[in-house]
């Protein structure tokens, strides 16, 4: 195999794929990347056994082949290469000579056959979803995603597909978030899919604002493709919980806030937020928020914010990183947070379809 | 049964209204049921996982609040949904509850419960195989931890890397404390133990440290070879033990090789070590490997055939880590590539796990030449018919260790040991065994030599 490319293009080709590569010792192949010179393109595979990606570049094939290579080590000598060109070629004992500008590098690799194949997909039910929706939609849960291995359940996204919807939930217990996205789909293709954390990362990463992904599904696997690069992983096996139950059925209290100045009053205030109970409390008023936070023994913090609010006078307290972390990842300028009272869930929600519910803390006092 | 749990259930539903809005109440507890009560866990059936899910995340303080109001005491809590308490066809209520209880999971356990630090919850006696290498060892943790401080005290095990040590005490210690839940269980390694030592000899915290230790009824340490050399933590140790001892409490150590061969251990606590019940974990036979891998392999659901298990079985034969490590990497090959698992993609596939077991085969020639070293002869002497006894012993040991790490028959041995028959050869094991018994320095110079040919 042998072919020539700029710099630009192979890290880019490398950047794509190289996070999957499996940090597991165990099996050393995991830690290569496939390459594959075909036409006038190479392409590029990476697989930790659970996600697997493959993107291509293109480039000037001299002589077609694979192999495989260690990925991260190629990663970092493309990265610190002198020169914009850059030849590559590989010999029948699978060592690949780099060549740039006055650098030469050789490194050994192991050869093609040993690399496990992505699985294919056959009968799978395909739908086709915005890339920007998609994207958009998983940045607005993908944070509320449980890391507690013991309900592996919620270790990632569900993507239920129901009655011409896309609904994208995630939650860790204490937290619920939720998308809706409108998408066309015939009856049959009616299902409740969980995709796990590192593919839901990857696909975040891949997404971009433009073109469409292909989405197949079946037999407890999931490919995404995006024109160029197809990512592929494991589905969680198990019945993801019926979150509907957790989302407050009505709510007596709904404020407006902006919510660039709420997130950074918060910040603000988390400041003074003590470690171990972590807890801000947001006192509402005629037309006002308290946002208070106090540390035995440390000190104490305090915010005022001017809301249209004409509800009673109540207190409700909330873990200070689960309130920011939706405020972060919307975009939008205007949020409602609806309450009904201080034992009760919180619900924030925007104009388009979006929930997210937050549990209060208990108030001590 | 049910009616006593519903009326509990009221008892405990009253007091628990005030601490949760009406709201979550109706939402979260009103389809709850409480199925089974014991003096010291409540098991609530819930309609599916998201009330057992946000129940604990959110609404546990509240719920063990109102136990403790109702029964002065906190108990376990505990949920089952309705698909795997009632099984198909199961027309009892009660009864499959109890045993389809899902495996209590280390975090929620340590959390809402306090359960002794650091043991595995998977580390229990259901999932140890018992097989003729370690009976022994498993029917006296089983006595051990039936009844603490009254049957063997202490209980010392010992084994290779990966046979179970760890296994067995974890399984004693979870043992203990699911009997008797205000049981003080300590697990730890030697080497903790040392450095908390140190710590607390730095902080000049040492009262409390003892304090610490020497109240427990229960004391596991694993490892405890890595004392050797440790002079002040031994002399700690010592006391601790002493103290422990003497107040009828249960100890349990763990080590890689017998007290006394642990290097630089005062005789105090060799003795001592050696005062109780000392137990042998050896290297699983085949018939036992092959059912750790069954039920390895229906824990965690995977399905292979008959003759991959026969396969790993055969091939693995040291450590039952690694055995598990294979059939973990070959159960994941097969689900995500699809590939037919035959016997030349496996061997492909675990390389060089099997490079490493074909390592430890030793040769008759390296067991001689070892020898030949260890005890300063030629090797000629090894295959020539002299017999004065500074030659004839060592060729004898050399023999023994022949029959025991090699496959070669009697005849093969005496073959490669000059010509001799297999009588001669049989002598020679009889008597060194004999020996190794009689006297305690041949014992390890016949054990280092065999260490060392394994490395």
């Amino acid at each position: 195999m042998k072919f020539s490319v700029t710099k630009e293009k192979l890290l880019e080709g490398l950047q794509q794929v190289q996070n999957v590569v499996s940090t597991r010792t165990t099996l050393p192949i995991l830690s290569n990347v496939l390459l594959q010179a075909r036409g006038n393109e190479v392409h590029l595979t990476t697989t930790d056994l659970d996600v697997g990606v493959r993107g291509s570049f293109e480039a000037k094939v001299d002589r077609e082949g694979a192999t495989t290579l260690p990925a991260r080590r190629l990663f970092t000598i493309i990265r610190e290469l002198p020169s914009s060109e850059i030849q590559v070629e590989v010999d029948g004992k699978n060592a690949a000579s780099i060549r740039s500008g006055q650098s030469f590098f050789k490194i050994l690799g192991l050869p093609e056959e040993e690399f496990p194949p992505l699985p294919k997909f056959e009968g799978a039910k395909v739908v086709t979803i915005r890339q920007k929706d998609l994207r958009d939609g998983l940045r607005k849960t993908s944070y509320a995603i449980s890391t507690d291995e013991t309900r592996y359940v919620l270790n990632g996204v569900l993507f239920s597909l129901k009655e011409n919807k896309l609904t994208l939930v995630a939650t860790d217990g204490r937290r619920l978030a939720m998308v809706d996205i409108d998408l066309e789909f015939p009856r049959s293709h009616e299902a409740d899919i969980i995709v796990p954390t590192k593919a839901v990362t990857e696909l975040q990463r891949l997404l971009t604002e433009e073109g469409d992904v292909k989405v197949s599904f079946g037999s407890g696997q999931i490919a995404f493709d995006l024109n160029n690069t197809l990512l592929v992983s494991k589905l969680i096996e198990g019945n993801y919980p019926n979150y509907r139950q957790v989302i407050p059925s009505e709510t007596k209290e709904r404020v407006t806030l902006e919510r660039e100045t709420f997130l950074n009053s918060l910040r603000r205030v988390s400041l003074l937020a003590s470690d171990k109970s972590n807890s801000i409390k947001l006192n509402f008023s005629k037309n006002n928020i308290d946002i208070t936070a106090n540390t035995p023994e440390v000190g104490e913090a305090k915010e005022s914010l001017p809301v249209a609010y004409k509800g009673r006078d109540f207190s409700i307290a909330f873990n200070p990183e689960f309130f920011m972390a939706p405020l972060r990842n919307l975009t939008e300028d205007e949020v409602f947070l609806d309450l009904i009272d201080e034992m009760s869930p919180g619900v924030l929600k925007i104009q388009t379809p979006f929930l997210y519910v937050l549990m209060p803390m208990r108030i001590s006092s | 049964m049910d009616e006593k749990c519903a009326e509990v259930w009221q008892q405990l539903s009253t007091a628990l209204k005030p601490h949760v809005s009406a709201d979550t109440y109706k939402r979260w507890f009103s389809a709850v049921r409480l199925v089974n009560a014991s003096a010291d866990a409540f098991t609530f059936l819930v309609p599916n996982n998201i009330y057992q899910f946000w129940i604990e995340s959110n609404h546990m303080a509240a719920l063990q609040a109102a136990i403790v109001t109702t029964f002065g005491e906190p108990r376990a809590v505990k949920f089952v949904m309705p698909a795997d308490a009632l099984p198909v066809g199961a027309g009892d209520v009660a009864e499959p509850i109890e045993v389809v209880e899902p495996e209590p999971d280390p975090v929620r356990d340590a959390k809402s419960s306090g359960s002794p630090v650091g043991l595995n919850p998977r580390n229990t006696f259901e999932s140890f195989v018992v097989g003729p290498n370690n009976e022994i060892a498993h029917a006296a943790s089983l006595a051990v931890a039936q009844s603490p401080a009254r049957t063997y005290n202490p209980l010392f095990i010992y084994g290779g890397v990966g046979l179970g040590k760890t296994h067995l005490m974890q399984a004693i210690g979870q043992y203990v404390w699911s009997k008797k839940k205000n049981a003080k269980v300590m697990y730890l390694s030697s080497e903790l133990f040392i450095n908390e030592f140190i710590d607390a000899i730095q902080h000049s915290t040492l009262v409390k440290f003892r304090k610490r230790y020497r109240q427990a009824d229960l004391l596991l340490i694993d490892d405890i070879q890595f004392l050797g050399g440790k002079e002040r933590s031994q002399e700690e140790f010592f006391h601790t033990f002493n103290t422990l001892f003497d107040g009828h409490k249960q100890i349990v150590l763990s080590s890689d090789r017998p007290a006394s061969e642990i290097a630089n251990l005062e005789h105090r606590l060799v003795s001592r070590f050696e005062w109780g019940l000392t137990a042998e974990l050896q290297p699983p036979d085949v018939e036992t490997r092959t059912a750790i891998l069954r039920k390895k392999a229906r824990t965690l659901h995977i399905n292979l055939r008959d003759e991959i298990f026969d396969f790993l079985a055969n091939r693995i034969r040291t450590n039952v880590r690694r055995l598990e490590g294979a059939l973990m990497r070959v159960a994941s090959f097969a689900s995500l590539s699809g590939k037919e698992l035959t016997s030349e993609v496996i061997e492909h596939l675990l390389k060089d796990i099997l490079n490493e077991e074909a390592r430890h085969a030793v040769t008759i020639e390296q067991i001689q030449r070892k020898v030949a070293e260890h005890f300063d002869v030629r090797i000629a002497d090894m295959t020539s018919k002299r017999r004065p006894a500074n030659i004839a012993f060592p060729r004898q040991i050399a023999m023994y260790l022949a029959r025991e790490l090699t496959k070669a028959s009697l005849n093969e041995i005496g073959e490669a040991f000059g010509g001799r028959d297999h009588g001669t050869v049989l002598h020679a094991c009889k008597l060194v065994k004999k020996r190794m018994i009689e006297q305690d320095n041949i014992r390890q110079t016949v054990s280092f030599i065999d260490s060392s040919l394994q490395r």
